[in-house]
C-alpha cells in the first residue's frame, strides 16, 4: 500500500478515526492491530519474517532484562566484599554472560537479512570466481523478495536490543508493545529509523486528539506528497532516459542527470519521510528527523549529518563508537602516535571506524558492487577530508582567503553538491563501469545540446513540465532556505489570516492534483528506499 | 578539573567550554571530538569508557564529562 495511493488514505481515515473513538487505555491496541493490518495488506506473507524479528527480540531483551535485575541484586551484596579488581572482573563476567544473549539474537536477526538480501550477490559473484579459475562448480543462485520494511525494522530492533544489553533502556515485557514499537506502520516502510527511548513512550500512551496537531500532520503529508510526486516523479522521467542509455549522451547531460537525480531522490526519500512524519503527527506522535536541507551542506561529513539522519545516528552509536573505543583501535592510536606521529596516530582510531561503517552504509543500500563502491567513494572523502582538513586551512590562510563571508559559503555548498553528484552516479547508473563511463564522458564529450539545441525537450518532459518542475524546485528552495534560517514554515502560516491560509492549502491540493505525475505507466509504490 | 580543561581547549580551542550545557546537542563536539576526547581522557585519568558511556548526557558540559569521570574512577 504506497503512501500516495487513494487506498492509504482512506486505511489512515480509518485507523485514525479506530484510535481516538477508542477507549484512552486501549488506545495502543488499536494502533498495534492497525500495524499488523497494514502489514498483512502490503507484506502479505512476509510478515512471519517481521513476527521472527519481534518474538527473538522480545526473547532475548526480556532475558537480558532479568539477568541485569539478578546481578544488581547479587552485587549489591557482594560490594562490600569486593576491591577494585574484584569489582572489575565481577564486570567483566557479567558482560560475557550477556553477549551471551546478544550475539546470537544479534547473528539471527541481521543473518535473516543477510541471507535474503546478499544471498544472491555472494554465490553470483563466487561463480564468476570459480568460472575465472576453472573450477567447475556453480552454485545454486537463490534470489528471495524482500520483505517490507526489512532493513528498517531490523535496525530498529537492534538498536533496541543493544540498548537494553547496555541497560540503557528498561525492556518491554508486553509482547504485544514491543511489537507495536517495532511495526508502527508509517515508519516501517522507509524509515525514519526509531529508538525506544524517543518513540515507545509515545506509541504507549493513549495520546488525545488534536485539531492542530491533524491540521499540522496533514500539511506535512501533503508536502511530502508534492516533492514526491510533483518534483520526484517528474525529473524521474528525464533521469531515467540519461542513465537508461549511458552510451548515447555524454557531456552536460551527463550531469543535468546528475543533478536531476540529486533532486529525484531528495524529493523521493525526504517526500516520503515528511508523509510518515505526518501520519504520525495526526495519532500524536513525533518522528525522528530524518533530513536536514541535505543540499546545503558545506561539507561532505556535514551532507552526511542532514541526510537520513536516523541511519548515521544508528551507525554512530552502535558501530562507529564500538569500533573506535575498542582496545585494539585504543591501542592503534597509541602505536600511531609513536610511529606516524601526534597527529595521524590520534586520527586512527577515527579514520579507520569511519571508513568501515561508510562501506558498510554503502552495503547497507544494496547487494551490489555499485553500492560497495558508492560506500568506498564516500569513505574515502571524509578520510580525505579530515586528513587534509589543517593543511588547507593553513594554505587558504596564506592565501588570505576569507572564510566568514557568503561567497565562500556557496562555494562550499556548490563543491558538497558536485562532490554528491558524483557519488549519486556511482548508485543510479546501472553499474560500476556504466558510472565511470558516464563520468568520463561528461568530461571529455562536453555535448552542451541539452541547453542550446533543445535537447532537454528530448529527454521526455516537455515546455510544461519543465516549468512546473522549475517553479516547484524554487518553491522547495524556498522553504528550504527559509527552514535554514530558522523560520518553522508550518506555524508561520498558522499565523496568517484564514483567507490566505485557505488559498495556500487549495493551491496545494490542487497542484498535487493537476501537477502531480499520474498516468498508466506510473506506479506511485515505487519509492526509492522501500527499495532497500 | 584543571587537566580536564586543558585537554578540552587543546582538543577545541574554538569552543567556549565554560558555562556550555549543549556540547553534544548543539553540535559544538562530534562523534570525531568525542572518541579523541575519549582517548585522552583514558590516557589521563586511567578510566576505560566504553561506548555504552557514550550518551549526549555525559558530554554535554564539563561538569557533565567530569562527573563521569569520577564514577568511572570510583567503580
Amino acid at each position: 500500500m504506497a503512501f500516495t495511493s487513494f487506498r492509504f488514505v482512506i486505511f489512515l481515515a480509518f485507523a485514525v478515526a479506530a484510535y481516538f473513538l477508542t477507549p484512552k487505555r486501549c488506545r495502543w491496541v488499536t494502533l498495534f492491530v492497525a500495524n499488523y493490518v497494514f502489514y498483512l495488506i502490503s507484506g502479505g506473507k512476509f510478515f512471519v519474517y517481521l513476527l521472527a524479528t519481534t518474538v527473538t527480540t522480545y526473547v532475548a531483551t526480556v532475558r537480558l532484562g532479568n539477568m541485569a535485575a539478578k546481578n544488581k541484586e547479587a552485587f549489591t551484596k557482594a560490594k562490600e566484599t569486593l576491591d577494585k579488581e574484584g569489582k572489575k572482573a565481577w564486570k567483566a563476567d557479567f558482560t560475557r554472560k550477556k553477549r551471551r544473549v546478544l550475539i546470537p539474537a544479534l547473528l539471527f536477526n541481521f543473518g535473516i537479512l543477510a541471507v535474503l538480501k546478499y544471498s544472491a550477490f555472494v554465490t553470483g559473484n563466487l561463480n564468476l570466481l570459480f568460472a575465472k579459475l576453472g573450477i567447475g562448480t556453480e552454485l545454486p543462485l537463490f534470489r528471495f523478495l524482500l520483505p517490507l520494511g526489512i532493513s528498517f525494522y531490523t535496525f530498529q530492533s537492534m538498536g533496541y536490543l543493544i540498548d537494553v544489553y547496555r541497560e540503557k533502556v528498561e525492556p518491554e515485557r508486553n509482547f504485544a508493545k514491543l511489537a507495536l514499537f517495532i511495526s508502527f506502520f508509517p515508519q516501517i516502510v522507509q524509515g525514519p529509523i526509531g529508538r525506544f527511548n524517543a518513540l515507545a513512550e509515545q506509541l504507549y500512551r493513549p495520546n488525545e486528539f488534536s485539531y492542530e496537531r491533524m491540521k499540522f500532520g496533514i500539511q506535512l503529508m501533503l508536502w511530502g506528497a508534492f516533492k514526491k510526486m510533483v518534483i520526484a516523479d517528474r525529473v524521474a522521467v528525464m533521469v531515467d532516459t540519461i542513465f537508461g542509455f549511458p552510451e548515447t549522451f555524454g557531456g552536460c547531460y551527463v550531469a543535468v542527470a546528475a543533478l536531476g537525480y540529486c533532486i529525484q531522490i531528495y524529493g523521493d526519500f525526504s517526500g516520503g519521510i515528511d508523509i510518515a512524519a505526518g501520519a504520525a503527527q495526526i495519532f500524536g506522535i513525533t518522528l525522528e528527523k530524518n533530513f536536514e536541507r541535505p543540499y546545503l551542506a558545506t561539507s561532505i561529513p556535514d551532507f552526511w549529518r542532514r541526510w537520513h539522519i536516523t541511519l548515521g545516528a544508528w551507525f554512530r552509536d552502535y558501530v562507529f563508537y564500538p569500533l573506535s573505543l575498542s582496545k585494539f583501535f585504543m591501542k592503534l592510536g597509541k602505536k600511531g602516535r609513536k610511529f606516524l606521529g601526534n597527529y595521524v596516530g590520534k586520527l586512527l582510531p577515527v579514520l579507520i571506524p569511519q571508513f568501515i561503517v561508510f562501506f558498510l552504509i554503502g552495503i547497507w543500500h544494496g547487494a551490489e558492487w555499485k553500492y560497495i563502491a558508492f560506500g568506498v567513494y564516500n569513505g574515502s572523502l571524509i578520510v580525505l577530508g579530515i586528513l587534509f582538513e589543517q593543511p588547507l586551512q593553513n594554505l587558504a590562510k596564506k592565501l588570505s582567503i576569507r572564510m566568514d563571508c557568503f561567497s565562500w559559503r556557496l562555494f562550499q555548498v556548490l563543491r558538497t553538491l558536485v562532490l554528491v553528484a558524483l557519488g549519486k552516479i556511482i548508485t543510479r547508473a546501472p553499474g560500476v563501469g556504466a558510472s565511470a563511463y558516464m563520468m568520463r564522458s561528461m568530461v571529455e564529450n562536453w555535448d552542451t545540446d541539452i541547453f542550446f539545441q533543445g535537447g532537454l525537450l528530448t529527454l521526455g518532459l516537455d515546455h510544461k513540465d519543465l516549468w512546473i518542475f522549475f517553479l516547484s524546485c524554487c518553491v522547495l528552495l524556498t522553504v528550504s532556505l527559509m527552514q535554514e534560517k530558522g523560520i518553522a514554515v508550518r506555524e508561520a502560516l498558522a499565523k496568517q489570516n484564514l483567507y490566505f491560509r485557505w488559498v495556500i492549502y487549495i493551491c496545494a491540493v490542487f497542484s498535487l492534483i493537476l501537477f502531480g505525475m499520474y498516468g498508466l505507466q506510473y506506479d506511485a509504490s515505487d519509492f526509492i528506499y522501500r527499495g532497500f | 578539573m584543571e587537566a580536564l580543561m586543558r585537554i578540552l581547549t587543546e582538543l577545541r580551542p574554538d569552543v567556549d567550554f565554560e558555562g556550555n550545557k549543549e556540547l553534544v546537542d548543539g553540535g559544538e563536539l562530534d562523534s570525531f571530538d568525542i572518541v579523541s576526547l575519549v582517548g585522552e581522557l583514558c590516557e589521563e585519568y586511567d578510566i576505560e569508557i566504553g561506548a555504552d558511556d557514550i550518551v549526549p548526557e555525559n558530554f554535554n558540559s564539563v561538569e557533565a564529562i567530569w562527573n563521569l569521570v569520577q564514577k568511572l574512577q570510583e567503580d
